[in-house]
């Protein structure tokens, strides 16, 4: 219930944060309800109807295949959820762990930090493209390129946050108290990090999206077959005079989502541990 | 501080070696082979067998790996396969669309930047401040490639103001005025990255503002304008010239997309257009130099908070 | 003070900048090309793109005509023996190379040879040459093991074909492309610099002498009006055509179909359709897999798929493709419609029940393309649809371009790929009539008919013979034509002299703005 009223103090007092929150709650019911909702079958090929306007059939218009520009619209947050929550998972989890180990262990941390920082060295689109073209394009390589991309700089954030819980009093007195490692990471480090690395998720949620928006438009993200924003605006980017809503729309669905995940980014993060505050980097 | 630096510039080492291990098998391990690519759809199975083992690319991976790592620690990246030219001068060529690139948009990170982020710390939590840090946010939400093709649609074909595309050398005819083919590109790249900055410059002002020295400043009397510039701004330059020396490192790999819209002739399309013909040479040169380039910079802003705070010990 | 200044020249120099118009002077043409080329060497590289900029510097003996005739260009006449074994080419004593060296018939030799034995298209040729030496200074003997038809005309076909270097260059010349400071043709244009990811230039060469006659086709006379040739990448299509509106381009080339319509509406640009089709190909695997020597099921295939869906969606109005089933287009000498009633019957019912019988149980067909060609990819989706409604279970497998052709080349990894062929003046140099082309289309029909069509001279025969092989692909399906492509490119109005129609790659010598 606590939540609750916090919940509610927190859109009294930002409009713009909440009104982002409506919006991703908007496109995750998309996501969900997707083949319930799309008035086609995204993949439906019609050559007569092809690059139609927008109008009471084709709400969106359709593409150069007379693809039904709406309803691939609604299998694109599919996409967009998937991709987003995918690299959160694989870079909190992977660099979430190598962070607090690396912390807490300070000889294993020699070693991991130096393979962080190997991993740091590469620019993260460059790193992405070379291990795209080794990959092939796939649903999974594309969350696990950009997950292992944003694992590095969460790995360093958490090994900055842990190292200075590590040494705070109630570490020390768990640990007098006889907790065991296991126990000291996972029962008194980590519920303290969680603010905070939520904060990360949701900045990495946004980067993600824009990261898979320009792999798709190098021709090296998802399967190009795949109804995804970044797809749709990539394979149809030539008819951006000869038939714009192709552009329009799905560059506003992933401007409109981004720009709401970094608003709630930007205040929970104004709402966490003032300590913490400056290691988030987010935009 | 000179053997702080040293020892920095020990540690490089081994990370060096093992990215340059990292970069040989990832691009090695890409299938496709240049061969294929050089001699076209006509060509049989045989032939660009043929073509492979002249060009030395069929001997074992290792050996490859050690001869290119010989000629490398000579300072010689190699031929490119395609180009028939040294990897190196194809970089340096490279190299100064993107700095160039780089430069620019820094240039209007500043000019917009920093001014907006001490207006919205001086005025924090005014409408002033959530507007400017909501636009920034807004800009940082865009797609670049999106963006750049409206760009190019508005003010290079409709209203003619500026070239479309492509970027001649400076050292070429039109020299300095060649300038003007980075301007929309700059321009796209400095929208999402100017938030980043923004923010910076507010918080740091906002943290360093509270400090005694800051405070006693105000209470002698001195304007808050004058105390901004004068003692906040400062040394909130330390975070910031930090931020801009990742932003730029950032800025020469990552103008990726930029470039191919724009159809710069920088780094980033160098990589993406070498990748797609197996160049293997020029990838390796390439994601290398701008490893040691990311290093580099690290081991500047690290040396860079030594110096300028004493606060940072120099274990 | 100091600071003041420093802002000031910033300043100075970004309005320097916007105000200073195109420092471009009229005397340079800016291409926008697909993307770089892989080499210019034209023995050995048979990329469309390194023909287009080459073949401005480079010359072969032979060129074609308006009419896809092979004419004279760097040869001043020759004559055939009677029984078809010994061509004798007399040279024009006038040419030089760009290095101011006179060509003779070492040159010639030389690089005959080269071509020859290591040439992408040489081979063709050469599987049926004894000896070429020079007979003097200005005259060259070939000396055919048989009488073989196609000779003139691959002597003619410049791209993969036998451009004339001098015998310098070809010294120690292999398979590997011979390198940049080495491109010394006899062309109007000479090379001037390669910077990588910016710019091929070509620059005027004032010794060069034309050879006679009015402009027709690639023959007759050529004037080089430009000072310079600048080739540039710019690999999005989007970018190329705002670059020819905004003015920072002269000329454009390979603008997307559905374009077509509205910049052939805009008086501020020029529309310039390829006169010479491209057709898309599906090659079957005959070497391995469900499909080897099952001719039926191959047929069955055939049978479902409709072509003109996809090159509705593929390549978009009416005017830019044709479903046309002969592999050389109407109006052309080498136009058959033998087998094509084979070519796009698009009946599922009838595909199921010929599969069935060809005892395929539902295995998966793997059908590979690349995205690097947008209508390869658009046309594969179509047909993966297609097919599936017919019952096959297609494992559709999308890779880049370098990696398909690396597959390609293991039988043993692929049913079904996706290519493009150009268009070329003699069927010999359709890519399926070559034997260890991948998809390794080997009979004895093949074979028999193959001897036949090189062994005469006679066009009447050979066409008639073409007519039969043309048939037998409908018949053993090696591969399937998708339909014929009209490409087209785009230019600023202010270019003149380009012609009606670009015969197969654009030239601008006879072009000035």
């Amino acid at each position: 219930m606590i939540f609750l009223s916090r919940l509610k103090a927190f859109a009294s007092s930002r409009v713009l944060a909440t009104l982002g929150m409506v919006w991703l709650g908007v496109i995750i019911f998309a996501a969900v309800t997707a083949p319930l909702l799309a008035p086609f079958d995204p993949t439906e090929i019609d050559p007569i109807a092809r690059l139609s306007e927008p109008g009471s059939l084709y709400w969106f218009g359709t593409d150069h295949f007379g693809r039904d520009t709406f309803s691939r619209a609604l299998f694109g947050a599919r996409m967009a959820i998937l991709i987003g929550s995918g690299s959160v998972i694989v870079a909190l989890l992977l660099g979430g762990l190598v962070g607090m180990l690396s912390a807490y262990f300070t000889t294993l941390g020699h070693v991991f930090m130096r393979i962080v920082d190997v991993l740091m060295a590469f620019p993260a689109l460059l790193l992405a493209l070379v291990l795209m073209t080794l990959l092939e394009r796939s649903v999974i390589n594309t969350i696990l390129v950009i997950g292992i991309v944003y694992a590095s700089t969460t790995a360093r954030i958490l090994f900055g946050m842990t190292l200075k819980l590590k040494n705070e009093v109630f570490v020390d007195a768990a640990r007098c108290s006889g907790a065991g490692h296991i126990s000291l990471l996972f029962r008194h480090i980590l519920p303290n990090l969680i603010s905070p690395l939520l904060v990360q998720a949701s900045f990495i949620f946004a980067f993600a999206q824009l990261q898979s928006a320009a792999l798709d438009f190098l021709g090296l993200g998802l399967p190009p077959e795949m109804a995804s924003w970044g797809n749709m605006l990539s394979e149809e980017r030539i008819y951006v005079t000869r038939a714009p809503w192709l552009l329009i729309f799905p560059g506003a669905l992933i401007i409109l989502s981004v720009f709401s995940m970094n608003l709630v980014g930007d205040a929970m993060r104004d709402s966490i541990d003032p300590r913490f505050k400056n290691d988030i980097a987010g935009v | 501080m000179l053997s702080y630096t040293l020892k920095r510039l020990l540690t490089l080492l081994p990370t060096l070696i093992a990215a340059s291990i990292l970069v040989f098998l990832f691009v090695h391990l890409i299938p496709g082979d240049p061969a294929a690519v050089l001699l076209g759809d006509t060509a049989t199975p045989q032939e660009i067998a043929a073509l492979t083992r002249e060009m030395g690319l069929d001997k074992p991976l290792w050996q490859q790996y050690t001869l290119w790592l010989s000629e490398v620690a000579k300072g010689n990246l190699g031929q490119s396969i395609f180009f028939k030219a040294p990897v190196t001068s194809i970089i340096a060529d490279g190299a100064q669309t993107s700095i160039l690139l780089a430069t620019m948009t820094i240039f209007w990170i500043i000019i917009f930047g920093i001014p907006i982020g001490v207006l919205s710390a001086t005025r924090q939590g005014s409408w002033v401040d959530q507007l400017t840090s909501g636009l920034a946010m807004f800009f940082a939400s865009v797609p670049t490639f999106w963006l750049g093709l409206y760009l190019i649609l508005i003010f290079a074909v409709g209203l003619g103001w500026f070239p479309s595309s492509g970027f001649p050398s400076i050292f070429d005819e039109g020299g300095i005025s060649n300038l003007r083919y980075l301007l929309l590109p700059s321009l796209t790249l400095a929208a999402p990255n100017a938030a980043l900055i923004i923010r910076l410059v507010r918080a740091s002002m906002l943290d360093i503002s509270r400090e005694d020295h800051v405070r006693t400043a105000r209470a002698k009397g001195l304007h808050p304008t004058k105390v901004a510039i004068k003692h906040v701004f400062r040394n909130a330059l330390i975070t910031v010239v930090a931020a801009f020396g990742f932003t730029f490192a950032a800025l020469v790999s990552e103008a990726v997309v930029t470039e191919t819209v724009f159809s710069l002739p920088g780094i980033g399309r160098l990589v993406v257009q070498s990748i797609l013909r197996r160049d293997y040479p020029v990838i390796q040169g390439v994601i290398l130099v701008i490893v040691v380039l990311y290093l580099f910079i690290n081991l500047l802003v690290d040396l860079a908070y030594a110096m300028l705070d004493p606060r940072v010990s120099l274990k | 003070m100091k600071r003041n200044n420093w802002w000031k020249s910033i300043l100075g120099v970004v309005l320097y900048g916007l105000l200073v118009g195109s420092g471009w002077t009229a005397g340079t043409l800016r291409y926008a090309t697909v993307g770089e080329p892989p080499s210019l060497d034209q023995h050995v590289v048979t990329s469309d793109l390194a023909t287009t900029i080459a073949h401005h510097m480079f010359e072969g003996l032979y060129t074609f005509n308006a009419a896809n005739s092979p004419v004279n260009l760097l040869a001043a006449g020759d004559s055939l023996s009677e029984d078809g074994k010994i061509i004798t080419i007399s040279l024009r004593d006038d040419v030089k190379f760009h290095n101011g060296q006179a060509m003779t018939s070492v040159d010639v030799v030389a690089s005959m040879k080269r071509w020859g034995e290591f040439g992408s298209r040489g081979g063709l040729l050469f599987s049926n040459v004894d000896s070429v030496e020079a007979s003097g200074e200005y005259e060259i003997k070939i000396t055919l093991s048989q009488s073989f038809g196609p000779w003139k005309n691959l002597l003619a076909f410049i791209n993969g074909g036998p451009a004339i270097y001098p015998a310098s260059v070809m010294e120690g010349a292999t398979k590997e492309p011979i390198e940049p400071k080495n491109y010394i043709g006899t062309g109007p244009y000479k090379f001037s610099e390669w910077q990588p990811n910016r710019h091929v230039e070509l620059v005027r060469f004032d010794d060069y002498t034309s050879p006679s006659g009015a402009a027709d086709g690639y023959g007759g006379e050529r004037k080089a009006n430009f000072d310079s040739l600048r080739f540039m990448p710019v690999p999005d299509a989007g970018t190329r055509v705002a670059g020819i509106k905004a003015g920072d381009y002269d000329y454009a080339e390979s603008i997307p179909g559905d374009l077509y319509a509205e910049l052939d509406a805009d008086s501020g640009v020029n529309t310039i359709l390829n006169g010479g089709p491209i057709f898309g190909l599906v090659f079957m695997n005959s070497k391995d897999g469900p499909l080897k020597e099952n001719f039926e099921l191959r047929r069955a295939i055939q049978t479902a798929i409709d072509k003109t869906p996809a090159l509705q969606v593929a390549i978009g109005p009416e005017g830019l493709w044709r479903a046309n089933g002969s592999f050389l287009p109407e109006g052309n000498v080498w136009y058959s419609e033998s087998g094509a009633e084979n070519f796009s019957k698009g009946d599922a019912e009838a595909a199921k029940s010929m599969a069935e019988a060809a005892g395929y149980t539902g295995d998966p067909i793997k059908f590979m393309v690349s995205t690097n060609y947008p209508f390869h990819y658009d046309t594969a989706i179509v047909y993966t649809k297609q097919l599936a409604n017919a019952g096959f279970n297609i494992d559709l497998q999308v890779y880049d371009w370098a990696t398909l052709i690396e597959k390609r080349a293991q039988p043993d990894q692929w049913d079904l790929f996706f290519t493009h062929h150009g268009f070329v003046p003699d069927p010999i140099l359709i890519s399926v009539m070559n034997d260890n082309y991948p998809g390794w289309w080997v009979t004895e029909e093949k074979a028999a008919l193959k001897s036949r069509f090189t062994a005469t001279s006679d066009p009447a025969e050979r066409q008639a013979i073409w007519s039969e092989i043309q048939a037998l692909i409908y018949k053993q399906v090696p591969t399937m034509k998708t339909g014929d492509v009209y490409t087209y490119n785009i230019a600023s109005p202010s270019l003149q002299g380009l012609g009606e129609a670009t015969l197969i790659w654009p030239h601008f010598w006879n072009v000035s703005k």
